[in-house]
């Protein structure tokens, strides 16, 4: 910090530390440095997920503004924003466009910290908050998907409550939960309107936190292959900060060009009493789920198959939380398996969105 | 010998017909003719026995001897066919129409098994194109059962029969298309293979819709004849209410009628009704008022000055359109000028329909209705692509602005490694 | 970038100063570019409910006269409003069923009339006559104060 503060500065600064315990903060954000090797690059992920997420709450609590969240107005309330609001269509699009890439990027996120090891000790604590922050993400993506009460939301939603029903002993009662009744109605939109703005966003705040705070804690992770290697690292603040801004800025205009080059779609106000177009299929977050399950035999062994395909899935979840005990030593194995998955994660996705004969496009 | 067959024929009608004027109860178990016919494994003999299983007068209780007579309790043949009996064989063309009436034209008798059934089909059929033929003798032309079947006779409104809806024009077309015989009666083979070429077809045929017409919505089931010259304006009326009123209001009403012009047919066909366009005005190919009107004459005019005006609408209403599907693409908000569209599209059907007034003056109320609309809504869409690009200039504004700010960031940065570090290199 | 021997000469220091002012002032207009958009957001529009499931007409209860019909748009169809000679209202789809012409009240017979293929309906609207399939559907009327409210099904 090389600039001389003037007087009148300095006065401000003292007591600003001696009522907020500023300096503190201060000195700790400008000890944090960032180590600088090969795989730098994908400490860009964390900071990037972050921001987005903060998009989504700003777009979101904008949206908050008009949204009403009954069966009989939600969809003409979306509509009213975006044909009659200043700059509604520009929030709206935003926020749905938004949720995409905050998704994608939260993966990507996934991917890399566990490619790189970070999740190695001392940072198991972290991982695990992590892989909780990965569900309320998913979790926000299929309440919000739920709210502009259209066709392809409704009946999507529809099959996707489905899917928890098939869990043995509690599905039942657990997709009752959900829905708010036994079927899709206006009861579960109030529900995953609550849902959307109240408890996940309480639940993130607080797994949110823990996640900054334990990264703080143990500072940025240096994969095994580049530890050693590593003398140079650079000040968080401001330099890697700034960087940080070049690939928010970057998001914030793709995500405006999107919303004017690609408003995202209204649809048609859902009819409960209508049957399901063709082709309904949930975001491609959830497709290789989705596809995944149709794929099942309908018995293994005398157990219906997707009872088995939700089983797999809740077990897949469970390893998610497990890696760093589950890679104790370090070995292959564990990157071979999660390869694997991903792979065929990703050729059920493309399976997914091939196209069916004789549907609409939703 | 004939006269006395023919005698026994009429006395072996009387019988079946004297028993079923009785109360229907079925005479039990006892159908013999049935028993034989189907034993006897031969393709001239056994189906009307196997059709006759399914047939409507079968579930009702009536049996082979009812329309043949003879005794369907006897065990051989010859007593069985007895003429005596009333047998009477296979009926000729010319016994058809009467053996069928004797049941179906008794109202009292068909009160019993089906209230609402008219009785009128003979009396209808004798006044047909096909029943006055053969009254005259000419046994090629259709009787009850060339389309209603023999033995295998379901209601109309069963979709096995070959007179129910979906199936009566083929029925009709199996005589009808066949060029041999209509050439032997001086009548065109073609008019199933223009009507399937009309919008009827495709309204009854692809689109299911029911109420467009088929051969006896025009022509009458029973009583088939052509509509005369003079009745077509009414027998098309019957749907065409307001066409049929206006053109009975318009110039063309009382000419057509004095020089025995067939009314809507003149100028739409009758078996090949295509969808009209203004090309119907025009003088081109598809002129229809160019055989009689001569080029520069006063009704060669006034169909060009209607065919101006509805030209004009209809490229308005296109011209808003693309507009309003223009500004939808671009993800604008246009339900309501569409609405506005839907009253232009409504103006426009009226001043087509008001075509048949034949009066130019006539339709200038409802064109210029459409018109103020068409514009209106235009205007609508024109408004939303301002909107959509005023929303691109913002976006490149700030675009622009990120991508300065991008710049500006990216210099300082690289300013602040390359004071940190003497290297240029990371 | 060949590196300047490090002098922290006055040309430098302009340089700097120049820099951080671009980047002050860019990243300040960005986000100048970012709020303008959510404060217009904050102020609402003109017409300030959304087209709900109930629809205002602009019209008045008193200004139907009684035994009367009319077309209203309604979100963008159009609807059928009707009065009985008892001055109770009554609303119907006006999209005749049979191909989507607009229909029409007929006083002198009080029945639903459409235009285009003789199409009749009665003042339920149920199907009559012609080639209609399926009957208009009905919708909800309610008074407001003077205002007609329509409430889509």
């Amino acid at each position: 910090m090389p600039e001389p503060s003037e007087a009148r500065e300095g006065r401000l600064r003292a007591w600003a530390r001696d009522r907020l315990g500023w300096d503190e903060l201060a000195h700790m954000a400008a000890k944090k440095r960032v180590p600088v090797h090969r795989y730098t690059l994908f400490y860009y992920l964390g900071g990037m997920a972050l921001f987005l997420f903060l998009v989504q709450v700003a777009t979101g609590i904008l949206l908050l503004l008009y949204y009403r969240p009954s069966a009989a107005e939600a969809f003409e309330s979306v509509q009213y924003v975006m044909a009659d609001v200043p700059f509604g269509w520009l929030m709206r699009s935003i926020h749905s466009w938004g949720a995409n890439l905050f998704v994608a990027v939260v993966f990507a996120h996934l991917i890399s910290v566990f490619f790189l090891k970070a999740y190695r000790a001392p940072r198991e604590v972290t991982w695990v908050t992590g892989a909780i922050l990965l569900f309320l993400a998913l979790g926000f993506g299929f309440s919000g998907y739920l709210l502009p009460w259209n066709t392809l939301a409704f009946f999507a939603t529809k099959v996707g409550t489905d899917v928890p029903a098939q869990i043995p002993g509690i599905g039942h009662l657990l997709s009752r939960i959900l829905r708010g009744g036994s079927d899709v109605t206006g009861a579960t939109l109030s529900r995953f309107y609550g849902i959307h703005v109240a408890i996940l966003p309480a639940i993130t705040t607080l797994m949110l936190g823990a996640h900054l705070l334990l990264v703080q804690r143990h500072g940025m992770s240096v994969p095994r292959s580049v530890e050693g290697k590593t003398r140079r690292s650079i000040p968080f603040v401001p330099d890697f900060l700034m960087r940080d801004m070049v690939g928010w800025l970057a998001a914030v205009g793709i995500l405006a060009a999107l919303a004017a080059f690609f408003p995202w779609e209204l649809g048609v106000k859902a009819d409960p009493f209508a049957s399901a177009p063709a082709g309904i299929r949930p975001e491609w977050y959830f497709l290789w789920m989705f596809q995944g399950l149709k794929y099942l035999p309908s018995k293994i062994f005398g157990i219906p198959g997707e009872t088995l395909g939700v089983l797999f899935f809740g077990a897949l979840g469970a390893a998610l939380v497990a890696v760093p005990w589950l890679d104790r030593r370090g070995r292959r194995g564990i990157a071979v398996a999660a390869v694997a998955v991903l792979t065929a994660a990703a050729i059920l996705t493309v399976l997914a969105l091939l196209p069916v004969p004789g549907a609409e496009k939703p | 010998m004939r006269s006395r067959l023919v005698v026994l024929a009429l006395l072996g009608l009387a019988a079946p017909c004297a028993r079923a004027q009785a109360p229907a109860k079925p005479p039990a178990a006892i159908n013999g003719c049935v028993d034989c016919h189907l034993a006897l494994d031969d393709p001239r003999i056994s189906p009307p026995a196997k059709l006759f299983a399914d047939d409507v007068h079968a579930k009702a209780g009536f049996t082979c001897v009812f329309c043949h007579g003879g005794d369907a309790r006897q065990e051989y043949q010859e007593d069985a066919h007895d003429p005596k009996k009333g047998f009477i064989g296979k009926p000729k063309p010319q016994q058809i129409p009467e053996l069928c009436g004797k049941c179906h034209s008794d109202a009292a008798l068909m009160k019993q098994y089906d209230p609402s059934q008219r009785v009128d089909q003979l009396t209808e059929y004798r006044t047909s194109g096909h029943g006055k033929a053969l009254a005259k003798g000419d046994t090629t032309v259709a009787e009850c059962a060339s389309c209603h079947g023999a033995h295998g006779i379901q209601p109309v409104k069963d979709s096995r029969s070959p007179v129910s809806a979906t199936k009566v024009a083929e029925t009709c077309n199996h005589c009808h298309g066949n060029a041999a015989l209509m050439a032997a009666h001086e009548l065109p083979s073609d008019p199933y293979e223009k009507w399937s070429r009309s919008v009827h077809y495709r309204a009854r045929v692809e689109k299911a819709d029911l109420s467009a017409p088929t051969c006896n919505s025009c022509h009458g089931n029973h009583g088939a004849a052509p509509p005369q010259v003079g009745s077509v304006v009414n027998v098309c009326g019957t749907c065409h209410v307001t066409f049929a009123d206006q053109f009975k209001l318009s110039p063309h009403w009382e000419p057509f009628k004095d020089m025995g012009l067939p009314g809507c047919v003149t100028c739409h066909e009758n078996h090949e009704i295509v969808k009209p366009s203004e090309a119907f005005l025009a003088e081109g190919e598809q002129s229809k008022c160019s055989s009689c009107h001569e080029a520069g004459s006063a009704g060669a005019r006034a169909a060009a000055e209607m065919r101006a005006d509805l030209v004009g609408l209809d490229g308005e209403i296109r011209r808003a359109e693309r507009l309003v599907d223009r500004a939808e693409e671009a993800g604008m908000e246009v339900s309501k000028v569409r609405f506005d569209l839907v009253a232009a599209s409504n103006a426009l059907t009226r001043a087509r329909s008001e075509v048949h007034l034949f009066r130019p003056s006539a339709m200038h109320g409802a064109v210029a209705e459409g018109l103020a609309v068409a514009r209106k809504a235009a205007a609508g869409g024109e408004a939303r692509l301002k909107e959509r690009d005023f929303r691109q200039r913002g976006l490149f504004v700030s675009l622009g602005l990120i991508l300065l700010s991008i710049v500006a960031l990216v210099v300082v940065i690289r300013e602040r490694d390359r004071r940190s570090s003497p290297h240029p290199e990371d | 970038m060949s590196s300047a021997v490090g002098s922290q000469s006055s040309g430098a220091a302009t340089r700097r100063t120049w820099l951080s002012w671009l980047l002050g002032t860019s990243l300040g207009l960005t986000l100048f570019s970012f709020l303008y958009p959510v404060l217009k957001y904050l102020v609402p529009p003109e017409s300030s409910e959304p087209s709900l499931s109930e629809f205002e007409l602009d019209l008045k209860a008193a200004d139907v006269a009684p035994a009367s019909g009319r077309i209203v748009p309604v979100g963008g169809k159009p609807v059928l409003l009707l009065k009985n000679a008892a001055g109770e209202l009554s609303a119907l789809t006006a999209t005749c069923t049979h191909l989507d012409c607009t229909v029409q009240y007929r006083a002198d017979r009080s029945d639903i009339w459409c235009a285009c293929h003789n199409g009749t309906y009665d003042l339920k609207g149920r199907n009559v006559s012609g080639p209609p399939p399926r009957p208009l559907t009905p919708l909800e009327v309610y008074v407001r104060g003077e205002k007609i409210v329509i409430k889509r099904a």
